[in-house]
């Protein structure tokens, strides 16, 4: 592809929150600055010149930008589609109604980790339940579509039942997704009050199962206890039955974010990814984003990433997984190992196997 | 053969692959693959020359085209159309 499809910029490092799992805060790799509305602007129209279809707004908190319309005006000119991730807190009438009127908005994704204030409140502090809803409510009557995020972690995982039945029956939902507490940014803070415990994973992969049997499949995820507990399943069946290698596994071959798309932050650094701060590709409106797409070494090689072989990683030896296995998110790797090349040891299917049956 | 056909302004041309391309249109997200030939004939309708004078300079330039390039761009054209990726602006 000779340029990427998709951006995710952190449009600001403000927030209205100080989520104790939050990703986006205390990364020593990130200066908390605000661009320019002129610095956006700047960057969205050399955007539009290369042929970007989407970006995806993200922070801190999108919403808390009083430029933001200004900043839409220019997604929009310069032909592309926008979507949006928030805690909700800060949506208004007007805002949703701009967001509406102009045609091109994908998604307002909003946060929400628990079925009442007393359970969403512990991890994201007071109050921001009541924003949550609010902003999801007033999405709604503009009719913007509003896929929501919940974020299991230690004390809301028994809430997981209440939480389906408030978003997919009493709001009417047609999904959710999940996924769960990361060792990044302000969760390495706070991990061991509010990371899942092993036990605590094992019952949030039962409940999360048994729910989607209920609800149809209604819940998804993309990582988090849903997600292993499906591709550990196919793993473990794989394995069973001698089956042969699966297309991605043997490799660290991981999401492949990096094919598609890159990652803004909050001072203009480019990334390959959100999750992987700590590899600077360069700034935005100093280096061409074409060029770094195109050109740069450091994404030439993470991209190579996808040739290592599992089995010939220290942390993999004699693994009888290696053939189902793709290695996990880069990021969440490095956070743990300080090493890009190298599996998630948090997703790592024989490292749960180990642990569980230590319990 | 006369009408004169226009792009719509706010459809992107993203050159993909081995001047492979996707026509974007952001407003609702539909994307049209294109190949080589495809580009080219989306290069050319600017509001000036006619689908028969664009069929001709095709002819023209790739000398080895298949006996059908003729109903293929037709085709092509009805497609880009019919989805609204351009509009007739004149008719000779
Ligand atoms: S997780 Fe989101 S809402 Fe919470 S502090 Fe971080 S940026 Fe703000
Ligand atoms: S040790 Fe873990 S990460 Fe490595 S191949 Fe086995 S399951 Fe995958």
């Amino acid at each position: 592809m000779r340029m990427p499809r998709e951006l995710d910029i952190e449009l600001t490092a403000k927030c209205n929150l100080r989520c104790k799992y939050c990703y986006f805060f205390e990364n020593e790799n990130l200066d908390y600055i605000d661009l320019t509305t002129q610095e956006w602007t700047r960057f969205f129209d050399e955007l539009g010149s290369i042929g970007v279809m989407k970006v995806t707004l993200a922070g801190g908190e999108p919403f808390f930008r009083n430029d933001l319309k200004e900043l839409i005006d220019s997604i929009v000119k310069n032909r592309m589609r926008f979507a949006f991730l928030s805690n909700g807190g800060l949506i208004t009438d007007d805002i949703a109604a701009y967001i509406k009127k102009t045609g091109r908005c994908d998604s307002v994704q909003i946060s929400l980790d628990g079925s009442c204030a007393e359970i969403h409140d512990v991890g994201r502090g007071k109050g921001s339940f009541a924003g949550a809803i609010r902003g999801l409510e007033i999405l709604k009557k503009y009719g913007i579509n509003t896929p929501v995020r919940y974020t299991i972690h230690h004390f809301n995982v028994d809430d997981l039942g209440n939480a389906a039945k408030l978003l997919l029956e009493d709001l009417g939902l047609k999904s959710f997704s999940t996924n769960s507490a990361g060792y990044l940014g302000n969760c390495r803070k706070n991990a061991d009050e509010i990371m899942l415990t092993h036990a605590d994973r094992i019952k949030a992969m039962n409940i999360l199962v048994d729910l989607n049997q209920k609800y149809n499949g209604r819940i998804t995820a993309a990582a988090g206890p849903l997600a292993e507990a499906k591709y550990f399943a196919k793993m473990q069946r794989a394995f069973d039955e001698n089956a042969p290698a699966f297309a991605k596994g043997g490799h660290l071959m991981a999401c492949g974010c990096y094919n598609n798309k890159l990652s803004i932050h909050c001072d203009g650094g480019i990334s390959p990814c959100t999750m992987l701060p700590n590899i600077n590709l360069g700034f935005i409106n100093k280096d061409k984003i074409i060029d770094i797409w195109q050109n740069s070494a450091e994404l030439n090689q993470l991209r190579q990433r996808e040739k290592i072989e599992l089995a010939g990683i220290e942390f993999c030896n004699n693994c009888d997984f290696t053939d189902y296995c793709t290695g996990n998110c880069p990021g969440l790797a490095y956070n743990l190992t300080q090493k890009v090349n190298h599996p998630s040891p948090d997703a790592c299917y024989r490292n749960f196997l180990q642990q569980s049956s230590a319990l | 053969m006369n009408e004169i056909y226009t792009r719509n302004p706010v459809i992107v041309l993203r050159e993909e692959f081995d001047d492979w391309a996707v026509l974007y249109n952001p407003d609702n997200a539909e994307a049209v693959g294109a190949n080589p030939i495809g580009v080219d004939i989306w290069k050319r309708l600017d509001g000036s020359k006619s689908i028969g004078e664009i069929v001709g300079e095709i002819k023209q330039e790739y000398r080895n085209v298949s006996e059908s390039v003729e109903t293929e761009i037709f085709e092509f054209i009805e497609k880009l159309a019919k989805r609204g990726l351009i509009g007739i602006s004149s008719t000779l």
